[in-house]
């Protein structure tokens, strides 16, 4: 039973496709040549002051859902509530206003996110003096406490620079203060750390962590590294081709994946750990790369990939299953909250072409329907 | 290893995605002598005859019995119209047959500059001061760069960072790839498009897709596509200049297993260059961690990922974000690299160093070695114990950095496109 | 750490500060190319001619105040010799300079400001509005310049009249700053539009729309700021070209006779029977500046070109 209360966002069925544009036969019929759906259909909330990781490779839809989130790209279909307002149809640069003070977006690139021509004053400044707010000296001071609020102390030595005199991760901490001078109550942060150094990334992380416990803000995380969701995360979303698969609090979804796209993803996740056998021999190396989101195969869009993949799943696509603990998969193994069964690795023959490689064990008929 | 799917599982549609070798040959392919034939255009079969091992003759000079790589204080520096940069400041290792050697810092440590190094295809604002590399005896630094040709693609050869972005889109890549070969190797056009597509197939793009423009191919296999060029002259040596950043993790793990593989096939020999620690725990036997133009730490990737000796190896390790570990250790490294215009006397490390003594930021730590493992640090000087420190010692000053340090008015270089260019 | 107050004076002086360190770095750069010191050389020559003729040469000679005799070859008294009228020629040149100048700076004005307006704007705000005024600017740049001219002078001078004046400039001068600026902003329109297309999937733009940025907004303080080092460069070309173009039209006779610029003097070297009777002193001083002050801009315009838009970018 879910508390409507503490819901601070929600999402539903929210759909974005794009049509591909055709040659001059379709174009004088006026038909697209075909639909690029890179939402398909997401169910998602956001609970006030936690941080939700959506974690996806290139291709599953994870950017666009930010967008649509923060108002960037229109939704094709479904229905966005914030603070229990339904916003979905709200467009118009006034009447966005109000709502984007309140959800705002730090992007991936510190490299090309500051106008290179703006200095760092300005940069933070601008989404004051956009929306019309304070006066001028309340502006000054919100910016500077918004500089400093970043880590960059003091804010007057590094307010009057321009982007390029900076490193990049000092530029990133320049675009979370330009998020925070509204004082918004959700930031979407798309894939904030992975240009920089690894080193650099953790300070970052911890700024924002420590900006979400002073602030009591709301973190939607998008990221393609299933670590930093481990990391950061207090529930993982896990998106594949414009659908959510899995979700459910960080240590169940990461400790116990119920959907084996989620089981792939944590068994290749990169570690330091120098590999032994055994460890390599539990990797799941999923074949092929992640089809085109205009050609999304049917039933089950994980299917063609998919280790444990039986009729079922290639003609009807699974809903999300509630497998307990707040955390539900979209798979037919999942129905009834089942977990996944453990795939059988024979010991192969020394010296044939498919040495070292387990066959794939066929999933038991009694298992499906 | 990785699983593998049968054909028949595969709709159509979505075989065209899949690489050469990750579809298991189907029963009623196989003939009776157990040679696979090829399904269409999947081979499944081992390498192709033609990409063996070694068909080159060695080269005249070399010395059969000396180290395939042998780099002994490479010196390199940047000329800028402000000041000369101490890109990498003597560095030092070695790299055996067969063997795959990480080397491990973030930018601007000098990684990329010792792989440019050493194909000496270094800007022309950079050069090689002092030092040597020598590749089975031949000292590569002091080759022309008529000379170098011999060596370059045909003894050790290199995967550019980004490469993948690198192909030329109006050209299909299998011709890309017969380019080389015909001109390097004096082939004709013909054999040479026949060694493109062995070698295509060898890291798994099936023909037919070989056949593809560079826009028609994933990230994953362009990436495939490079590397196949690296391997066209079929050289003893491949450099991977980051070989797996931009790709999905799902990707990334293909990519290293298809490293992996050659090194077995090929007999081949690897130095990747990385920031990304997890890759070489996956792919290398060695690792060198390098901090501004230095070497701290070098020894087996089971050693030094273990017990981590070098401060900074221990916070970079410690950095690393590991899913099989429990949650949020974000530990802190303050500070920034250093300006190698500039560079601070003494351990380079030391203003950000939270074990940092007195002595460190006076003199420049010697190398020791302990258990097979090269450090350069003081807190294992000569006749230690050499067993790794993890609290700081009594002594420490501790990091003198501040976490977010000031903008200088010389503006941070931190990519090589800056030093180069200006 | 305490913040201490960004008063507004603080704030005027730290911009105050920029901007002249923007300016200093600017100047540094430039100086280092050589051609573009040259060409700047030129120009503020050729300006200080035309800002104070009379102080060098004293006031424009006309037919009544000829000092010297026919077509004479040149002497110490008139250096580089009279034309058919008797003038000086060294007069006339000098006086020519500020006719060139003065049209060529208005003529570019009007040029970029329409040039670049219609540029940003088709492209940034795209769809229906960028197709309408895209066919509008290909129509502009295939009319060919002087065939638009030869229709459009007579035209406006019906219009207009011939004999008033505006801030001391004549009405046919008028007209053909108009039918430069008119034949000219075309391609500037189509080189700003494909800038814009190129800035406008910049992440920064993106940014400026999330934090509620306006067309307006972003146009004016992103877009703008990003296209003016291109403007500039082609700014300097255009200037060269409109004093080439006011060249070419008043040689073929649709200029003003009685403010005689470069072009002028060639017509009327040209009509006088000059170079049949070997007068080259008549049209080759007119000629030679044409040659200099273009070949002046296109050097300043390469070093611009290289200071303003440096081929590095920062990446990590």
């Amino acid at each position: 039973m879910t508390d409507r209360s503490d819901e601070i966002l929600r999402l539903d069925g929210i759909a974005v496709h794009f049509p591909v544009r055709g040659g001059l036969l379709h174009t004088l019929l006026r038909r697209a040549r075909g639909v690029i759906r890179a939402v398909d259909g997401i169910d998602l909330t956001l609970r006030r002051g936690e941080v939700l990781a959506l974690v996806g490779e290139s291709g599953s839809g994870k950017t666009t859902t930010g967008r649509v989130v923060v108002k960037l790209t229109r939704q094709t279909a479904g229905r966005l509530t914030f603070d229990g307002n339904d916003i979905s149809a709200l467009w118009g640069t006034a009447a966005l206003r109000a709502y984007r003070r309140r959800v705002q977006l730090i992007f991936q690139d510190p490299y090309e996110t500051i106008n290179p021509k703006q200095t760092i004053h300005d940069f933070v400044a601008e989404p004051l003096i956009v929306n019309h707010i304070g006066t001028p000296e309340e502006r000054e001071a919100k910016v500077l406490a918004a500089i400093e609020a970043a880590g960059l102390r003091p804010a007057t030595e590094f307010a009057f620079r321009f982007p390029h005199e900076l490193s990049g991760g000092q530029r990133q901490r320049v675009v979370i203060a330009g998020a925070l001078v509204m004082d918004p109550e959700v930031i979407v942060a798309d894939e904030p750390v992975s240009m920089l150094d690894v080193s650099i990334r953790t300070e970052l992380l911890r700024l924002m962590l420590d900006l979400r416990d002073e602030r009591g803000l709301t973190y939607l995380f998008i990221t393609h590294d299933l670590s930093l969701a481990w990391v950061i995360a207090d529930r993982i979303a896990v998106m594949y081709l414009g659908r959510i698969l899995e979700i459910g609090p960080a240590e169940r979804v990461i400790r116990d994946p119920h959907n084996p796209y989620t089981a792939a993803l944590v068994s290749v996740a990169p570690t330091t750990d120098p590999p032994s056998t055994g460890e390599r021999a539990t990797r799941t190396i999923l074949v092929g790369e992640t089809p085109d989101a205009a050609h999304i195969p049917a039933g089950c869009r994980f299917s063609p990939r998919c280790p444990y993949v039986f009729d079922r799943c290639r003609v009807e696509e699974p809903p999300l299953f509630d497998v307990g603990g707040g955390q539900s998969s979209a798979c037919w193994l999942s129905e009834g909250g089942r977990s996944l069964p453990v795939l059988p690795r024979p010991e192969p023959a020394a010296g044939t072409a498919t040495a070292g490689k387990p066959a794939v064990a066929p999933v038991p008929s009694a298992e499906s329907a | 290893m990785s699983e593998r799917i049968p054909p028949s599982q595969v709709p159509p549609a979505a075989r065209e995605d899949l690489l050469a070798d990750d579809l298991a040959p189907a029963a009623d392919d196989l003939t009776t002598d157990g040679d696979a034939v090829t399904d269409g255009d999947t081979a499944t079969a081992g390498p192709p005859h033609a990409v063996g091992r070694r068909q080159w003759p060695l080269p005249k000079l070399a010395d059969p019995d000396a180290p395939l790589l042998l780099v002994d204080n490479l010196t390199t520096y940047f000329s800028l119209e402000k000041g000369t940069v101490h890109a990498v400041d003597g560095v030092s290792f070695r790299l055996d047959h067969g063997e795959a050697l990480g080397i491990a810092g973030e930018s601007g440590c000098g990684k990329t500059t010792t792989a440019l190094s050493l194909v000496q295809l270094l800007p022309r604002n950079a050069r090689i001061v002092d030092g040597s590399m020598k590749l089975m005896g031949i000292d590569l630094a002091q080759k022309t760069e008529n000379q170098m040709r011999r060596y370059r693609w045909r003894e050790i050869s290199i995967v550019f960072q980004g490469a993948m972005n690198a192909l030329n889109p109006v050209r299909r890549v299998v011709d890309q790839l017969a380019e080389p070969i015909e001109h390097r190797l004096d082939q004709s056009p013909k054999a040479a498009r026949k060694r493109a597509g062995e070698l295509l197939e060898l890291v798994g793009i099936p023909k037919r897709r070989g056949r593809a423009y560079p826009h028609e191919l994933s990230g994953g296999m362009r990436q495939r596509a490079m590397i196949a060029m690296a391997l066209a002259c079929d050289p003893a040596i491949v450099i991977g200049d980051e070989p797996t950043t931009a790709l999905d993790v799902m990707v990334q793990a293909q990519i290293l297993e298809l490293l992996e593989r050659l090194r077995r096939e090929l007999g081949l020999s690897l130095i990747l260059i990385t920031h990304d620690l997890s890759v070489i725990a996956e792919t290398c036997d060695r690792v060198m961690i390098m901090y501004a133009g230095r070497v701290a730490e070098e020894g087996t990737v089971a050693e030094v990922f273990r017990n981590p000796r070098h401060p900074y190896t221990q916070k970079l390790l410690s950095a690393f974000p590991n899913i099989r570990a429990d949650r949020r250790t974000l530990e802190v490294i303050p500070g920034s690299p250093p300006d190698l215009r500039e560079p601070p006397p003494g351990c380079r490390f030391a203003p950000r160093c939270t074990f940092a003594m007195e002595v460190c930021s006076r003199e420049v730590p010697p190398e020791t070695t302990f258990a097979g493992v090269r450090v350069a640090c003081h807190l294992y000087p000569e006749g230690g114990d050499g067993m790794p420190v993890t609290t700081p010692p009594p002594n420490a000053i501790g990091a003198t950095a501040p976490l977010v340090p000031p903008p200088s008015d010389a503006p941070p270089l931190e990519s090589i496109d800056e030093v180069r260019g200006a | 750490m305490t913040a201490p107050t960004l008063t507004a004076d603080r704030l005027r002086s730290e911009r105050l500060r920029l901007r002249l360190r923007g300016w200093r770095d600017f100047a540094r750069r430039f100086s280092r190319r050589r051609e573009g010191i040259v060409g700047a050389a030129i120009i503020a020559f050729f300006a200080v001619l035309a800002v104070v003729p009379e102080l060098i040469v004293g006031p424009l000679e006309t037919a009544t105040t000829a000092s010297g005799t026919r077509l004479a070859a040149p002497d110490l008294t008139h250096v580089l010799g009279t034309d058919e009228l008797g003038r000086d020629v060294l007069n006339l040149t000098v006086h020519g300079a500020r006719i060139s100048m003065v049209i060529g700076l208005l003529a570019t004005l009007v040029t970029v400001s329409i040039g670049v307006f219609i540029g940003i704007v088709a492209g940034y705000i795209g769809g229906w509005i960028d197709t309408v005024l895209m066919r509008i600017t290909d129509f502009f740049l295939v009319l060919p310049t002087f065939v638009l001219a030869l229709i459009l002078a007579p035209i406006l001078r019906e219009i207009i009249g011939t004999s008033s004046t505006i801030a001391g400039i004549r009405m046919t001068l008028i007209v053909i700053i108009i039918v430069i600026g008119v034949t000219s902003w075309a391609s500037t329109a189509r080189i700003v539009r494909s800038q814009t297309l190129s800035i406008k999937e910049r992440a920064f733009v993106d940014r400026a729309r999330v934090i509620g940025g306006g067309s307006g907004h972003i146009m004016t303080h992103h877009v703008l700021p990003n296209v003016v080092g291109l403007i500039v460069a082609n700014t300097v070309l255009t200037f060269a070209g409109a004093i080439l173009t006011e060249t070419t039209l008043s040689f073929i006779g649709l200029g003003d006779p009685f403010q005689p610029s470069w072009g002028q003097l060639l017509d009327a070297a040209r009509s006088s029977g000059a170079p049949g009777l070997g007068a080259w002193w008549y049209f080759m001083p007119p000629g030679v500046c044409i040659v200099l002050i273009v070949l002046a801009f296109t050097l300043v315009g390469g070093a611009l070109d290289d200071v303003l838009n440096p081929r590095l970018r920062a990446r990590r």
